[in-house]
């Protein structure tokens, strides 16, 4: 998968950054430590022609834009085409509460367009599959979409990568998405239970699919976050670049999402229920008590894999090695590793490795509690 | 994009009715509960060498719990090659794995169409994470293989309503057969591996609503109220190595214990799966 | 009929309020990303597009495979490795229009417009420096409100200047409609330049091209039916806004290429030195 966007580096750069990343404290390329992100810029509500959008550019130049558009669909029932219709009078119910509010998983619909790779690619389809996971991983989302009985929002969510795919594209695209969620409105419902939904014209009053605070602006709950996380050798690295990730023992996609304290309210029907929390007392529960949910971990193939390894002075003819060697000693050859010299990896990581890595993302004050502390200072207009 | 070469079925499709007994009804009514052990897996059969056109090839089947019996899932998987690659294509230092995996229109209650949607691609590149790992890759320079899986049947049984489990986590059951599968199949092929790859699931199921959550190995989304997370691991035994995880669900992270927990019975369901291979490996052999 | 053509006989103002000769907003920029070799953000009304060039550099293996597959359009002598191919691809956005729609890559009008565009470019493009070169063209459309291919060929013309791959001069482009349909049969129809999509579903239009400022047209496309004898006046109008197109595309570099002096960004070399900055 990882495959087609291999970095162009020789076995002796290879050995030189893998060295490089190993050492205690890692010395990375870009001189960033070891948890630090690459600086970005990011704006919501691009685009007014959608529900929602985002744009972030990373500083390496890489870029995105994620356009949300929402359409009213009707909801189909038990069996295949079969329309769940409205009882009578009597059955008209228009306080359900949200247990009943049940979203389903095709009622997102997730496009990936990445330049110069077809729509049909792996990469795409695993990206795709990755950030769309995240987000339907509880259910909580899809419910954000429910309107009545009979009708639901369908979410159309496009991420464009503008720029050349320079570096694996994964922590950008969910970033994006993310902002494009926050920023995203849906009219506000006009009509009662399960009758024919009729909106409300006025942009102004359309309602955030994350509902805020209204005095602060800051929503309680929040989309989840894809974080891309690297080993090399007994360093985690965060928000590998591309010639990182080409050293890469072993790379794990980890999405986490946060269920605030006061997300129970926010996901309630009615938003002037968010101008009773106090915005003081929300935002000291979220920075003290974040509850992080972990939800999606996915191996991304690393693609130090597919890297060309060195060849020894010992075994190079061209620094007087036997030229006549015979195909057993090559293969011994082959099994010891020679300091200096880049082998590409094989086999995969030790559990214990993995665990860790998940653990230093999901630790108090880890990463996961940065990225998020971050993204809550985003000014989103 | 719509598939104009060949005949496909009608768009809507409609689920054979199943009619009843009176005295399987209650049966039927009440959710199937899982009737093995919390850590116990499915009984599995496995035979290498059934495509003889092809280098490489494997044939494995799991049996449902609910009838004694009755396969669950069936899957075959081809590998053709080691082959040198077409001539247009840039030089590799390593061996360029292509894995498809595709469900037969017929595998699942949904019909499936035959050009591969994005949930057979996914499935794909995590099975090429899977099998890269344990592949000793620079041995065959300049050359590709090719790893077919079918899905046969996709472990979803007939009796179960359509609303009863989710298909998204059947996909997890589906991911670590073919890891299996194709791990005996690039054995079966003679292509150099580190160790054989075996995949292995367990997941966070809750019965009743009020219960408390707890950890099984080899699931049945049908047979459980709510799944609340499960993984896939693809485990290399001597090595102590995963090569691919794949997560998802929906845990409190500040319980890291949990998610130990069910990644170590994902090792264990794999060290299972591992032992049916090698001792099919073996019969081979002999 | 959307357009009120009664109205615009009256007061001589079209559906957005504007005269027959007006343009919409024109808005530029180049340099939009860092990592790009030439890159631009334009919009023309409330059609909005991005545009991103990579090279000139050495065509990839797989590039040709693409162009061979109809996923981009080949231009400018692909053939033979004496020149530089321009390799165009757009994406439009599902958001960009009202309903959202997907369009696939293998569209057929987007292949027409790849094709077009990669021509136009290569026309102006000193191709013949790079040889076994490609430079690839990939373009963003964010927003639709008509005239979406003058849009394109404007950010791909600003995003190769700020590539700096030498051409001969802007190929700036615009479009005209008439005022009544075809079977109105109105031969005193006025032409009206720029159309936006509501004007470009209900009249005849055209997409003129102009190779800087000489009335040297590169492009012409006219996809609907309309009198033969509008036809000199709907081209007058659009060479004329082609003009105006130029003269904006020409302040955005100049524009900038002042700041990037100010900034230090780069040295005030002597051919920074020769343009003239008014």
């Amino acid at each position: 998968m990882a495959s087609t966007q291999h970095a162009l580096l020789s076995p002796a750069e290879l050995a030189y950054l893998h060295a490089a990343l190993s050492l205690t404290p890692p010395i990375r390329p870009d001189g960033r430590s070891p948890a630090q992100f690459r600086p970005l810029v990011a704006e919501t509500g691009i685009l007014p022609g959608t529900n929602g959008s985002a744009r972030i550019c990373f500083a390496d130049g890489t870029e995105a834009i994620v356009g949300v558009k929402a359409e009213v669909e009707r909801t189909r029932g038990g069996y295949e085409g079969e329309i769940v219709e409205g009882g009578g009078a009597e059955e008209v119910v228009t306080d359900v509460n949200d247990e009943e509010k049940k979203g389903e998983s095709d009622w997102v619909e997730m496009t990936v367009e990445i330049p110069g790779l077809r729509d049909d690619d792996a990469t795409t389809a695993f990206l795709g599959a990755m950030i769309s996971e995240a987000l339907l991983a509880d259910g909580g989302f899809s419910r954000r979409l429910w309107i009545n009985r009979r009708f639901h929002w369908k979410l159309y969510l496009d991420i464009l990568l503008i720029s050349p795919p320079l570096s694996y594209p994964l922590p950008l695209l969910s970033l994006t998405t993310h902002l494009a969620l926050l920023a995203t409105r849906l009219p506000r419902l006009k009509s009662e239970g399960d009758e024919d939904p009729f909106f409300d014209d006025d942009w102004a009053a359309a309602r955030y699919l994350y509902p805020r605070n209204k005095k602060d602006g800051k929503t309680t709950a929040r989309p989840p976050v894809t974080l891309l996380v690297m080993a090399v050798g007994n360093n985690i690295i965060f928000d590998p670049a591309k010639e990182e990730l080409a050293v890469a023992d072993v790379a794990l996609a980890v999405s986490i999402g946060e269920d605030a304290t006061t997300a129970a309210t926010a996901t309630g029907d009615d938003a002037s229920l968010m101008m009773d929390v106090d915005s003081t007392t929300a935002a000291a529960a979220i920075t003290s008590a974040r509850n992080l949910r972990l939800l999606s971990i996915r191996t991304i193939d690393p693609p130090s894999r597919l890297t060309p390894s060195g060849v020894p002075n010992a075994t190079n003819t061209a620094y007087g090695a036997a030229t006549t060697q015979k195909q057993p000693e090559a293969r011994t050859a082959e099994a010891e590793a020679v300091e200096g010299v880049w082998r590409a990896p094989r086999g995969g990581a030790k559990p214990l490795v993995m665990a860790a890595l998940v653990h230093k993302v999901l630790e108090k004050g880890g990463i996961a509690d940065e990225v998020l502390d971050a993204l809550h200072a985003v000014d989103l207009g | 994009m719509t598939d104009r070469r060949r005949i496909n079925g009608p768009v809507g499709a409609t689920i054979p009715l199943v009619f009843e007994d009176v005295e399987d009804y209650e049966q039927v009514a009440t959710k199937a509960a899982r009737s093995r052990a919390p850590n116990a897996v499915r009984k599995m059969y496995l035979k290498t060498g059934v495509t003889p056109s092809a280098s490489g090839s494997a044939y494995l089947e799991i049996e449902t719990s609910g009838k004694g019996g009755v396969s669950g899932l069936k899957l075959s998987c081809t590998v053709y090659g080691p082959r040198s690659l077409p001539r247009s294509s840039p030089f590799s230092p390593h061996i360029i794995l292509s894995t498809h995996v595709k469900y037969a229109p017929f595998a699942t209650k949904q019909r499936r169409g035959y050009l591969r949607d994005p949930a057979e691609r996914d499935l794909g590149s995590h099975l090429e994470a899977a099998l890269r790992g344990a592949i000793i890759a620079d041995r065959w320079p300049k050359s590709g293989v090719d790893i077919i899986v079918s899905i046969i049947e996709g472990d979803q049984d007939r009796e179960t309503s359509k609303t009863q489990g989710d298909e998204a986590w059947d996909i997890m059951n589906a991911l670590s057969g073919c890891i299996t599968v194709a791990s005996a199949a690039l054995a079966d092929a003679g292509i150099d591996c580190v160790d054989t790859v075996a995949g292995g699931v367990a997941a966070l199921v809750r019965d009743t609503a009020d219960s408390s959550p707890s950890i099984v190995v080899d699931p049945i989304p049908s047979e459980h109220e709510k799944i609340l997370a499960s993984c896939c691991v693809a485990y290399l035994p001597t090595r102590n190595e995963v090569t691919n995880l794949w997560y998802k669900g929906d845990l409190p992270a500040s319980d890291m214990e949990l998610y130990t927990k069910l990644v170590e019975k994902g090792i264990q369901a794999s060290t299972n799966a591992n032992r049916v291979l090698l001792e099919c490996l073996g019969e081979t052999v002999n | 009929m959307p357009l009120d053509t009664s109205a615009y006989s009256l007061a001589l103002l079209r559906v957005d309020g504007r005269r027959w000769n007006e343009l919409r907003r024109m808005h530029a920029q180049i340099r939009t990303q860092a990592a790009a070799d030439g890159s631009s953000y334009l919009e023309m009304g409330h059609t909005k597009v991005m545009c991103v060039v990579t090279g000139p550099s050495e065509p990839g293996p797989r590039r040709s495979a693409v162009g061979a597959s109809g996923g981009t359009g080949v231009g400018g002598g692909s053939g033979e490795a004496a020149q530089a191919e321009v390799a165009v691809s757009i994406v439009i956005a599902g958001f960009s229009s009202v309903d959202r729609k997907r369009t696939a890559r293998g569209d057929k009008r987007i292949l027409e417009m790849q094709s077009t565009i990669s021509n136009a470019l290569a026309g102006s493009l000193h191709t013949h420096l790079y040889p076994h070169s490609a430079i690839n063209i990939s373009l963003h459309v964010l927003s639709q409100d008509g005239s979406l291919l003058a849009a394109l060929i404007n950010a791909a013309t600003l995003a190769c200047v700020d590539a700096g791959i030498p051409m001969t001069d802007y190929v700036a482009a615009c479009t005209a409609g008439s005022t009544s349909t075809y079977a109105a049969g109105d031969e005193a129809a006025d032409p009206l330049l720029d159309l936006n999509q509501q004007e470009e579903q209900e009249l005849p239009g055209l997409t003129v091209a102009t190779l800087g400022e000489s009335d040297r047209v590169a492009v012409l496309v006219c996809e609907s039916r309309v009198q033969v004898s509008r036809l000199e006046g709907m081209l007058a109008v659009a060479v004329d806004g082609c003009k105006q197109v130029r003269e904006i595309l020409d302040r955005v570099v100049r524009d900038k290429g002042r700041r990037m002096v100010q900034e230090g960004t780069i040295e005030k070399g002597v051919g920074v030195n020769d343009m003239e900055i008014d």
